[in-house]
């Protein structure tokens, strides 16, 4: 990587020519726009990057008509860039081709919060729309101006402008505005194209980033080299709340290239010239820590979460005590169902397991800092860096390099607190890539929970009662805040703690945490719960397992409860899953995913585990599960499976899904992104459990916490896309993860009638449920 | 330099590697593994480290046309040997590898980290089974792990990476 990307303070006059450097991704895809070509200056810097309201942060053409688009959202590997060049691309009425993007840079790229993986699109779309649109509005003006006729005589195809009926009257973007700026601010007075018009979105363009991933020339963030760059690794406690007591440092003294054992409070790394003599140098230091057992027994968890005291401080205000919904009375509504039943579902805590271990570049000298990491957060993360550092928000810089793919918060953000603890103390740019073990034992981890629920029927079977109660921990523990807030703070960061930070993150968990645990059909008298329980992390709170969001963050557990409960009660009332379903149903749109799903899959009318013929070892049962409702996405999933009753093995063969996200910007990518939530889900679902012992994890390998690999893939994965242009883009990439579990488990009863409700499923589960029943 | 001293952290040894078609000598550590040989001193990061141990297969390389795991192996170990990783399956700067083609037309990948072990691996299967049934691709890469699980494609892409490749042979 060159040189002076390393400088703190680059203009984006300069970016043009580096942007060479970091796109040599891009080589086998056709050269980088701005390549000797004139660009605009560099656009002004307030506190959170260039400003939102300014048409250039967004948009820049260059003399060739090339538009780079300046994001602010990171690319999680779901190909939401090619989706938001697609979005520029669509609204300026340029080729795809002619459409660039800069990823997240604070010095070059407007804040867009946090790129969560679903709201990618759906949300961080709609600033890029706009300014796309007015931009073109903006040249369609200029050649107004240019040609003397109305802008109504103008027609713009590919980036040309021209006038309608005179042949030779045209002018290209390049042209008008190339290498200069807009100079205008973002209004929102222009309206972006009607649907209907669409060319470039909702077709399946090929991501811009997949020819660099498929010749090995792409930089994640793990490949990022900058001149002079030292290697460190890190030495974890051994038990999450130990305290080191002594270093030796003669342990390592015969190793070569060691430049420095760095210790910051519990922060403890090593630095070296070369990366594998940092491995060994870590492998070998020796390290006393004190003693620290205050786990509790794995097999107790979620006994313990129920007397975890509730964490009031973090309940918003409009949930008073935690109650998400209530309606009449669920006591007397019980006492007088015809037929009142209850379940509990458990669920254990969870890894996002991204494949490549989290890794960051930082170069901190006294004029300014320079990092370069994976994060969802980049100015969050920006400003968590300054205060952890003492400095002001301006004098460092965060540079967005790509990781592995991470379905929530990995140990990417933690890792840049590692990077500049260990650059700081040796005065030149470190890189820092965490062990497997570093990933997997320190990473954030999905919350284990537990729900209680009741509910009640009618002699109708009508549901009459619904209770539930839930309870975990957060689901946030980011360095920024969602929008309209702005800032970063670094005490969610586990390494930020272990280098002894003690002002407390942020706090934003409830409201993911407990999403959708209201059940979204109509069920007469409701009280649901959610027992919140507020952050945890290795090193604080009352269970030392560190939380963060994941893939749905509370979601795949809250749809678990109610898609197997509502699933327990067509049972109780001698339905057919999906007919009780639609009874209880009122919005259209969950219902024409159902309905979709059924159709496709050719389900027939039935009461759950009815039909069984069969009686050898090897049963299959087919179960369905949806959710949907608001402004998210609909989705509705049928899972055929096959059970082993003897060795409990259980195999999901073939899942159709039907899915309503809105507006579809890319099918292609849409469909990836079911497909891989769904297959993931299922892992999570029928093997993933982090297991811990009384001080720490204990699943730190692949071997340990095995996740899908080939065989168990189902054979097939049909998918029903349902395209609402007239209805906002909503979010992708977590839908298809959410109804896995409980689409499972009503499969499974199907197939054995043996209800599974503790995740995972596994062959041992299965075993213990189909006893407790015999 | 002909024998080594047991324990001795800092011995070094001179191999000659031939890389993507080109050799490669020079003095390297006894202890350096072939995934930091490449990535460091070749500076071919497109061979990824996921587990250094292993078991997720993203870090697999053709040796003398076999697929291995460049984590496991020493780079002393391959001294003599002709190695290819990512960056050489193209035929050349303008000509895609028929899987590498395949994978970008059928989105074999997602987030792409397990992307490199995944082609490699792949590459060796065809050239022994040209003519694969999807379960046979399968189970050719039961090896590697891909979490954002993009199996599917991949299994997409590789049926007609093969299709393509005996059409053109
Ligand atoms: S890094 Fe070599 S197999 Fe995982
Ligand atoms: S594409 Fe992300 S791990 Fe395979």
């Amino acid at each position: 990587m060159d040189g002076r990307l390393n400088e703190p303070h680059l203009g984006r006059r300069h970016f043009l020519k580096g942007a060479g450097l970091l796109a040599i991704s891009f080589s086998l895809s056709g050269a980088m726009p701005g390549l000797g070509r004139a660009a605009p200056a560099a656009p002004k810097l307030g506190p959170y990057g260039p400003a939102a309201d300014e048409l250039d942060s967004w948009i820049a053409i260059d003399t060739a008509g090339f538009a780079t688009l300046y994001t602010g959202v990171c690319e999680l590997g779901t190909g939401s860039h090619t989706a938001l060049l697609q979005v520029m691309a669509e609204e300026l009425d340029i080729a795809f081709d002619h459409a660039k993007l800069q990823p997240p840079d604070t010095n070059r790229t407007p804040d867009q919060f946090v790129s969560s993986g679903s709201r990618s699109i759906a949300y961080h779309a709609v600033p890029i729309r706009q300014a796309a649109a007015e931009a073109r509005h903006a040249l369609v003006a200029m050649a107004a101006e240019k040609f003397k006729v109305p802008a109504e005589q103008l027609v713009v195809e590919n980036g040309v402008v021209s006038v309608t009926g005179a042949p030779g009257k045209h002018v290209s973007y390049g042209q008008l505005i190339g290498g200069r700026q807009f100079d205008l601010k973002v209004t929102g007075a222009v309206k972006p194209k009607d649907p209907s018009l669409h060319k470039i979105v909702g077709t399946p363009v090929h991501r811009i980033d997949i020819p660099g991933k498929v010749t090995g020339s792409f930089t994640f963030a793990q490949d990022v080299k900058v001149p002079g760059m030292l290697h460190g690794r890190v030495v974890r406690p051994p038990a999450h709340g130990a305290s080191v007591i002594e270093i030796d440092e003669s342990s390592i003294a015969h190793l070569p290239g060691v430049v420095k054992v760095v210790r910051k409070a519990d922060l403890i790394g090593v630095v070296c010239h070369r990366e594998e003599e940092a491995i060994e140098a870590a492998r070998q230091l020796k390290v006393s820590w004190s003693a620290w057992a205050d786990l509790p027994d794995m097999k107790d968890i979620h006994q313990k979460l129920r007397e975890v005291p509730i964490y009031a401080p973090g309940i918003p205000a409009k949930y008073p005590g935690g109650v998400i919904a209530k309606d009449g009375d669920v006591e007397s509504a019980l006492t007088g169902a015809a037929k009142a039943i209850k379940a509990t579902y458990e669920s254990p805590y969870h890894l996002h397991g991204s494949i490549g271990p989290s890794c960051a570049v930082a170069d901190v000298r006294p004029d300014g800092v320079t990092i370069w990491s994976a994060t969802q957060t980049a100015y969050g993360l920006r400003e968590a860096a300054a205060k952890f550092l003492g400095l002001a928000n301006d004098k460092v810089r965060l540079i967005f390099a790509e990781g592995a793919g991470c379905y929530g918060q990995n140990g990417a953000d933690d890792v840049v607190i590692d990077a500049l603890v260990l650059s700081q103390a040796v005065g030149k740019p470190v890189r820092v890539q965490w062990m497997r073990a570093d990933e997997t034992g320190w990473e954030t981890y999905k919350t284990a929970r537990v729900t209680d629920v009741r509910g009640g029927l009618d002699a109708d079977g009508k549901i009459v009662a619904w209770e539930s109660n839930a309870w975990g921990f957060s689901g946030y523990s980011r360095p920024e805040y969602h929008e309209p807030k702005q800032g970063g703070e670094p005490g969610s960061l586990v390494t930020a703690q272990l280098a002894g930070w003690t002002t407390p993150g942020l706090e934003e968990g409830f409201n993911g945490i407990a999403l959708e645990s209201a059940p979204y059909y109509t069920v007469g008298s409701k009280h649901v719960v959610f027992n919140y329980l507020g952050p945890a992390s290795h090193r604080q709170g009352p269970i030392r397992m560190r939380v963060g969001s994941m893939r749905g963050v509370g979601s795949p557990d809250n749809v678990f409860m109610v898609e197997s409960f509502i699933d327990e009660l067509a049972a109780a009332a001698g339905a057919d899953p999906v007919e009780f379903r639609l009874k209880h149903l009122s919005d259209p749109r969950t219902i024409a995913v159902v309905k979709a799903a059924t159709e496709r899959a050719g389900w027939q009318p039935r009461p759950a585990h009815s039909a069984s013929a069969e009686n050898g070892d090897i049963r299959t049962g087919r179960g369905i599960a949806l959710f949907g409702g608001g402004k998210e996405t609909r989705i509705a999933s049928i899972f055929e499976v096959e059970v082993n009753r003897k060795s409990g093995a259980i195999r999901v063969k073939k899942v159709t899904v039907a899915h309503d996200c809105g507006l579809i910007v890319n099918p292609d990518g849409v469909r990836n992104q079911i497909e891989g939530g769904v297959i993931q889900g299922i892992s999570r679902g029928l093997m993933e459990e982090v297991t811990f012992d009384r001080s720490r994890v204990t699943s730190l390998d692949w071997a340990s916490y095995p996740i899908i690999t080939f065989p168990d893939v189902p054979d097939e994965i049909d998918i029903v896309l349902l395209n609402r242009p007239d209805l906002p883009a909503a979010g992708v990439g977590e839908a298809s993860t959410k109804n896995v579990w409980a689409g499972i488990a009503n499969a499974v009863f199907d197939a054995t009638g043996v209800r599974l409700r503790r995740l995972p499923f596994t062959p041992e589960r299965f075993k213990e449920a189909l006893a407790k029943q015999a | 330099m002909t024998s080594v001293a047991v324990g001795d952290e800092t011995a070094m040894r001179r191999i000659g590697v031939t890389v993507n078609g080109t050799l490669q000598a020079g003095e390297v550590s006894v202890r350096l593994t072939l995934a930091d040989f490449l990535r460091q001193d070749l500076k071919l990061t497109g061979t990824h480290l996921g587990c250094e141990h292993g078991v997720c297969g993203a870090c697999t390389i053709l040796l003398d046309g076999r697929a291995v795991r460049a984590c496991l192996l020493l780079a002393v170990q391959v001294d003599g040997h002709s190695v290819t990783t990512v960056e050489g399956l193209a035929p050349s700067a303008t000509v895609l590898h028929p899987l590498q083609e395949a994978f970008c037309a059928h989105h074999g990948l997602q987030c792409g980290f397990c992307t490199p072990g995944m082609l490699t691996t792949l590459v060796e299967f065809l050239k022994d089974c040209p003519d694969p049934s999807a379960e046979e691709v399968r189970v050719a890469i039961s090896g590697n792990i891909c979490r954002c699980t993009g199996y599917d494609s991949i299994v997409e892409a590789t049926l007609s990476a093969a299709a393509n490749m005996r059409d053109g042979s």
